[in-house]
């Protein structure tokens, strides 16, 4: 009995000093999480698989869903101290978690060039700085535009988008689509999420929030009639699905937009998107046109490059250092990169860049193109948005959108509404 | 004597443990802490913040959460009389004991074993798309169909019919109520002449009673709580028509982190529910049979 007991004591020392031995051969393990699609797993997961082959005694553990669960399991996780080492990053929050000290600053891996920024442009990591510092390396780079179906234009009679064209051009020619095939013009028009409103002002000259992120940009509220009365219009005409369309249609995959299906000659898609609606679009040839410009003399451009997201290492990471050396590799690896084929937007590395030409496909061609054509003729980018524009989006901006397209309300006296409400959230942050 | 009785006791706790444990960790604990979280602002990421009062005001004029409201209300005041009524309806066809009664019972209850499910609400997109199964029926009927989803006034009601359609559990136990009415007062008031829809008034509704009570009370704290199928379903819209109190909670906690003010709505709702299920319970001794004594 006694002799059973004290193998079994033994046999648990062992165990322990193995235990204890065994990381001093320094195997590291990091965690990294992102969000996004199936194919944008496939391909990360891919490309992580290379870093462990080139660093074997790195592990990476994946923490991967989808864009709506992302931030609830971050933000527990950020709570529980129990945060990934390198996370995917938006431009929206990017700053909140830099103040709170929630991701690390990069500078000292970027200047040590553990982070090889040599070959990439300073606007290109400037939207990850804030107060200074680098707190994201930014993963892709992306900007909003009109996605068309060539066919379906030629089909029509109808030339395609020049550079410099306007919302009324974009109005006329929907229209004629709808009139000519009896499809719809355009979807995502009316995006949930303010984005079109946004650079809708911009082109006039003005933005969503003021500077100091405390009141609304502009002051005429006629910006914001004129706006959805266009909507409104388009939407008459069936130009664009209705409002009853879309909300039944709900959050859709790729492969349920009008524009795959052919139902509607034009969406607006960030451009890193054209890769997963080309696919699902079997391939069909999908041009991008700028945004449209407001209807007035001497409008500015509506488009602005974007960081589509950034990878950030975390605070609460152990190993820092390797956090930063799986960045670098996602930033300059040509192998890694000839996986991910600029699905997360065109990479910020001009070598990378250029030698990633020969391995692209027609769809990644053209968002090249695109994003190089939008560079130039592109205002800078505006300032993240201030705390509370969840708020402002989820409670106000969407139940005002819902009420205007049902007929609810007035365009002017949502105007005022909107106005009231989105200062008064402003105020209280 | 006493040494053995509290010898006993310990090991009674220590075998309860498990729950013990449980039920302080997962359901004690967070009470507490949703309760205290309801007085401050709470983002996750920042420490709590101590604003007294303040989330409870803002309940009163938060339009959308007055939507909220109406449109839970509108849900429980419509679907668990339709539920119940159904649920009586089905139990009643399948009262008789008759050789396939078992195999009927079986399939009638399976909606609700699949009912609340993920995958059920996503076909129920599907059945009620605007390209779904309804339209297309209606459309070989020569009708055309609607956009059941994106109506506002139709939106709610296929929530409803899907929650009817889940009439599973209650009739189980109005079946089971059913059986232990004797079958003597029936036979009694056939000699006396009373046909069926005499007997039922006078004697199975005044019999059942007391399920119904139970059943009622049930359905209706479900009903207060329904998440799933409008998250799945609707997601809230058109124009908040199916924002369901517990989705607009989730939403605030979970999408904008205002955890505080999630809290507070939280108790807000359990008051709601402790409200109907107290009326319901005392309103029953005007219409609940108790065969033992006179009124209790």
């Amino acid at each position: 009995m006694h002799k059973w007991v004290s193998g079994i004591l033994v046999l648990l020392m062992c165990l322990t000093v193995f235990s204890t031995i065994l990381p001093a051969q320094e195997k590291i393990s990091l965690r990294v999480a992102w969000w996004g699609s199936q194919d944008r797993h496939n391909r990360t997961l891919k490309a992580i698989e290379l870093f462990e082959k080139k660093y074997p005694n790195i592990k990476i553990y994946p923490e991967y869903t989808a864009w709506n669960d992302y931030w609830t399991k971050l933000n527990t996780q950020a709570a529980g101290k129990n945060l990934p080492d390198v996370i995917q990053h938006d431009y929206a929050y990017l700053s909140e978690w830099a103040t709170r000290g929630l991701v690390l600053p990069l500078d000292e891996y970027i200047s040590k060039g553990v982070i090889d920024l040599s070959s990439v442009a300073e606007n290109q990591i400037s939207p990850g700085k804030i107060g200074g510092k680098v707190y994201g390396i930014n993963l892709g780079t992306n900007s909003l535009g009109m996605l068309y179906d060539p066919e379906l234009f030629k089909k029509a009679g109808i030339p395609f988008p020049k550079v410099g064209w306007t919302w009324n051009d974009f109005r006329e020619i929907a229209t004629r689509l709808k009139n000519k095939l009896g499809i719809y013009g355009a979807e995502a028009i009316t995006k949930a999420d303010a984005q079109v409103f946004k650079v809708w002002l911009m082109s006039h000259g003005y933005w969503l929030y003021s500077e100091d992120g405390k009141s609304i940009g502009y002051k005429d509220d006629k910006l914001f009639v004129d706006w959805f009365n266009l909507l409104l219009d388009l939407q008459s005409k069936g130009a664009i699905p209705s409002i009853e369309t879309d909300i039944a249609r709900g959050t859709l995959g790729v492969e349920d937009m009008f524009i795959v299906t052919q139902k509607s000659a034009m969406g607006l898609l960030w451009s890193n998107q054209i890769v997963a609606v080309s696919k699902a679009a079997k391939e069909r040839p999908l041009r991008f046109a700028l945004m449209p410009r407001a209807p007035i003399p001497n409008a500015k451009p509506a488009n602005y490059l974007k960081a589509s997201q950034f990878f950030s290492v975390t605070s609460q990471s152990k190993h820092p250092k390797e956090a930063a050396m799986f960045i670098d590799f996602f930033t300059n690896s040509l192998e890694a990169n000839k996986v991910l084929l600029a699905e997360r937007g065109v990479p910020i590395s001009s070598k990378i860049q250029k030698s990633l030409l020969p391995f692209l496909g027609s769809s990644q061609r053209e968002m090249f193109n695109f994003v190089s054509l939008a560079e130039k003729n592109s205002l800078p980018i505006p300032p993240p948005d201030p705390p509370g524009a969840t708020d402002v989006v989820n409670n106000v901006w969407n139940p005002i959108v819902e009420q205007i397209l049902y007929g609810r309300i007035t365009p002017d006296k949502a105007a005022v509404e909107f106005r009231d409400k989105v200062t008064k959230i402003l105020q209280q942050r | 004597m006493n040494k053995r009785e509290r010898y006993n006791n310990v090991m009674g706790y220590l075998f309860i443990s498990p729950w013990l444990i449980g039920f302080f960790i997962f359901t004690l604990f967070p009470i507490i802490a949703s309760f205290i979280l309801a007085f401050t602002r709470y983002d996750v990421l920042s420490p709590p913040r101590w604003i007294g009062i303040d989330n409870w005001f803002r309940l009163l004029e938060d339009t959308r959460y007055h939507n909220s409201l109406k449109a839970t209300f509108y849900y429980v005041f419509t679907a668990v009389p339709l539920r119940l009524i159904f649920a009586l309806l089905v139990a009643m066809l399948l009262k008789p004991s008759t050789r396939l009664a078992g195999l009927y019972r079986g399939i009638y209850y399976l909606p609700s074993l699949i009912g609340g499910s993920v995958a059920v609400a996503v076909v129920w997109r599907q059945v009620f798309g605007s390209e779904g199964l309804i339209n297309f029926i209606l459309g070989m009927m020569g009708i055309k169909g609607l956009n059941w989803l994106g109506n506002p006034s139709t939106a709610i009601w296929t929530l409803i019919i899907l929650a009817v359609w889940q009439f599973g559990s209650p009739m189980l136990i109005f079946l089971a109520g059913l059986k232990q009415i004797p079958d003597s007062l029936y036979e009694a008031a056939s000699i006396d002449g009373a046909k069926g829809w005499d007997q039922f008034i006078k004697i199975t509704l005044p019999m059942l009673s007391p399920v119904i009570l139970f059943n009622l009370i049930m359905q209706i704290i479900n009903g207060f709580m329904v998440f799933t199928q409008a998250y799945i379903i609707t997601s809230g819209g058109p124009l908040d028509t199916t924002l369901f109190y517990s989705l607009y909670l989730y939403q605030k906690a979970f999408q904008s982190f205002e955890m505080g003010y999630a809290s507070a709505m939280a108790w807000v709702l359990l008051m709601i529910i402790a409200f109907f299920t107290a009326l319901a319970f005392k309103s029953s001794r005007f219409w609940v049979y108790y065969e033992s004594e006179e009124g209790k």
